[in-house]
């Protein structure tokens, strides 16, 4: 989506020059949030997302990844042995699952979700009444528990945290979700590691940290992510974690920023506007929009073209958002909530819907709500950001 | 002239829509989204990114 919006932004602010999409991935850009929701319980669900190829004018290179960028020369070589020249470079190329390594390492039965194809592969080997493990209570953990429980299977979450989800959004607001996948059969191990799979050649357990056992059909890795940035290395660069940007999402070396080359979307890791911290990455889905227009926007100042009220040095400060949908929870938040050092009921109730705040100090960094989003939108123009 | 459709049973009401153009999408007193179904060429820029913006991917804009 990232490299996709990026174009898009191009083209709408002005630029007319070649464009070209590198992707490693057999498939035209598509919408990743589906994955574990719609689109795992039904194939027929739309996710590419609408292409007008007219205004667009872009060449679609597919299911072939970037290996290596030569940044002194210019160049992006393939994995299929195709070289690509550019004077202006924007990374966009997000995430891969992260999995875990045991001692007995199966890997049949086992999955995780990050593309369309891994949808796809879940979705085959899922029937109603399997028992499936989920490792990781994160949002993918807990949006895929809700969506296998639809489909009729018997849901074990297991998480070395003490709360699923409450290290995104709290303990109180952590409760509900725990509270609201358990009244409809999902199975929490909270505080726990797995030891070790069990099985012989396909997993049929896992082997917990306290020494009990947990009988599964399939076991899905949801235990986070690793930034696809080796492709940038020797050149230079901080890919310490993800790509490291200036206040104007340029790539910096030691020697200073480097004008052509960005970085949009999961990998970009970019300075705070207004806050003495070391620069972050921001996993959520309105983060590669907002950096796709602000990318677009500096190329287009650099190639000379007229852009409406751009100053490259005014700093980049998007204001963070996320919703998730399990079973009938609705959580919309605004900010990064990850600052807060005390959290707040501003309305509703824990029983029901409710708009919490989060507070770095005196400071309101974040509001979510479950529910009530004409209050939480009241709330968003408080947030200091 | 531009014609807005919503897939109102893809929308889940998040009102992100509204942010990018109030003019054209609003949130009503039942928290459920209201829009305008056609609107003014000026309006492009500020629909294009609503159309980017929706979580549910929504929104479709025609150019007429």
């Amino acid at each position: 989506m990232g490299g996709l919006r990026t174009a898009e932004s191009l083209r709408r602010t002005g630029f007319e020059g070649e464009i070209t999409l590198l992707g490693a991935e057999s498939e035209f850009p598509y919408n990743r949030p589906p994955l574990s929701k719609e689109y795992l319980l039904n194939p027929e669900t739309k996710i590419h997302f609408n292409l007008n190829h007219d205004t667009l004018q872009s060449e679609f290179v597919l299911g072939d990844a970037a290996v290596r960028a030569n940044l002194k020369e210019q160049t992006v070589s393939t994995e299929q042995g195709k070289t690509f020249t550019f004077d202006y470079l924007v990374a966009a190329t997000g995430l891969r699952s992260r999995s875990l390594k045991f001692e007995n390492n199966l890997l049949t039965k086992r999955f995780s979700l990050r593309t369309m194809s891994d949808t796809e592969k879940l979705r085959t080997a899922i029937s109603s009444g399997m028992k499936v493990a989920i490792l990781g209570a994160g949002f993918i953990g807990c949006e895929l528990a809700a969506t296998l429980t639809k489909l009729g299977c018997s849901v074990h979450v297991i998480a070395p945290e003490a709360i699923p989800l409450a290290l995104a959004l709290g303990e109180d607001f952590a409760r509900v979700i725990q509270r609201n996948h358990e009244a409809q059969g999902v199975t929490f191990h909270m505080n726990t590691s797995v030891k070790d799979l069990i099985g012989e050649d396909d997993i049929r357990g896992v082997l917990l940290g306290d020494g009990t056992t947990i009988d599964c059909d399939i076991l899905i890795e949801a235990v986070g992510s690793m930034t696809n940035v080796e492709w940038l290395a020797d050149n230079n660069l901080d890919l310490s974690n993800g790509l490291l940007l200036d206040n104007a999402l340029r790539a910096v070396t030691p020697k200073g920023s480097l004008p052509h080359v960005y970085g949009v979307g999961d990998i970009a890791r970019f300075p705070y506007a207004h806050r003495q911290l070391p620069a972050r990455r921001i996993e959520h889905w309105n983060i590669p929009i907002e950096m796709a227009k602000r990318v677009a926007k500096d190329i287009c100042f650099q190639e000379g073209l007229d852009v409406a009220d751009y100053s490259p040095t005014e700093a980049f400060c998007p204001l963070a958002s996320f919703w998730s949908d399990q079973f009938n929870m609705h959580i919309l938040s605004y900010g990064e909530l990850h600052l807060a050092t005390s959290t707040k009921l501003l309305d509703g109730d824990f029983d029901g819907e409710f708009v919490v705040g989060y507070y770095r100090d005196d400071e309101l960094v974040g509001v979510a709500g479950l529910g009530m989003r004409g209050v939480l939108n009241t709330y968003r123009a408080e947030i200091s950001i | 002239m531009i014609k807005v459709i919503v897939d109102m049973d893809k929308c889940q009401h998040y009102g992100q829509c509204v942010y990018e153009a109030p003019n054209i999408f609003k949130l009503n007193e039942e928290d459920k989204l209201e829009y305008l179904a056609t609107a003014d060429d000026s309006e492009l820029g500020n629909i294009q990114a609503a159309v980017d913006i929706c979580p549910m991917q929504a929104i479709q804009l025609i150019k007429e």
